[in-house]
């Protein structure tokens, strides 16, 4: 089984770790780089700033953890998603922009692949677990609506991380694709 | 008939009475503020909420895990930040 996070922020990175000791290969696709700024709600480590996002989380479930990964440090386009999303068995979409999640779930939809997708509220307060037959993207309210960022959401994030971990759990032991609404006050089954 | 489930403010809980199910996403939201300003919603009680509080949210609408129907108002999830620059 091999399960691609899309995206490894606050969302994907804390999820990886979550499954860590699952029956799979986590392979991890991110441009970016680890920032001062994200040790406050991302899974990432002091000695990881500077690094790229998904090879930083290759070499932390590696060192600390003693399980293999594999990380592509590259931006998703549509010349790369056959590369980079063909062989997956399950796809996981932790982006943070529209552009990429439709590229996702395009893909995902036209080669029928197991996709599900993690999203957070801006203001931390909510967080949703979705596989793609239910998810239908939600609009922006102004251009450039910021995700939820900041340390003081990591507790809301550990909810949905769990939520989204859980429910890759039972995608593997028995195919069933499980939604659920996070809120301050629990996690609930739709 | 559907349950409806409000997500507002960090909290989450479902309505005691079915609701009707072809009730229109707009009646859903004015619906959903009288429910919170009443007390109607256990464990979220705002008697003066405003009255477009749910303007920006969203409706769902699905089966629920038992086949029940079930309306979820919720906040948005948006997409996020503009890309940054690579």
């Amino acid at each position: 089984m091999r399960i691609v996070f899309c995206g490894v922020g606050a969302l994907g990175s804390s999820a990886a770790l979550l499954c860590r000791n699952l029956a799979a290969t986590l392979v991890f696709v991110d441009f970016d780089r680890v920032e001062s700024k994200n040790l406050a709600a991302q899974a990432f480590v002091k000695p990881s700033i500077g690094k790229n996002k998904a090879e930083a989380l290759k070499l932390q479930l590696a060192n600390f953890h003693g399980v293999k990964a594999e990380a592509f440090g590259v931006r998703l386009e549509a010349t790369n998603t056959e590369a980079l999303l063909g062989t997956a068995d399950l796809v996981v979409d932790c982006f943070d922009n529209e552009k990429s999640r439709k590229l996702v779930s395009e893909f995902c939809r036209e080669r029928t692949k197991p996709l599900v997708h993690a999203a957070l509220a801006a203001d931390g307060s909510f967080g949703l677990v979705r596989w793609d037959a239910r998810f239908v993207a939600d609009a922006e309210d102004h251009e450039g609506q910021a995700t939820c960022e900041g340390g003081e959401h990591l507790p809301l994030i550990g909810l949905v991380t769990a939520a989204l971990a859980r429910s890759i759990q039972a995608f593997l032991q028995d195919r069933s694709e499980r939604d659920f609404m996070i809120s301050l006050n629990g996690v609930v089954e739709t | 008939m559907a349950i409806l489930n409000i997500t507002y403010n960090g909290m989450s809980a479902d309505y005691a009475r079915p609701v009707d199910d072809w009730s229109s996403d707009a009646d859903v939201r004015r619906f959903a503020v009288e429910i919170v300003r009443s007390g109607g919603l256990r464990g979220l009680h705002i008697a003066n909420l405003p009255h477009h509080a749910f303007d920006h949210y969203v409706v769902d609408r699905f089966d629920g895990p038992r086949g029940q129907k079930r309306i979820y108002l919720r906040p948005k999830v948006p997409f996020g930040v503009a890309e940054r620059a690579e």
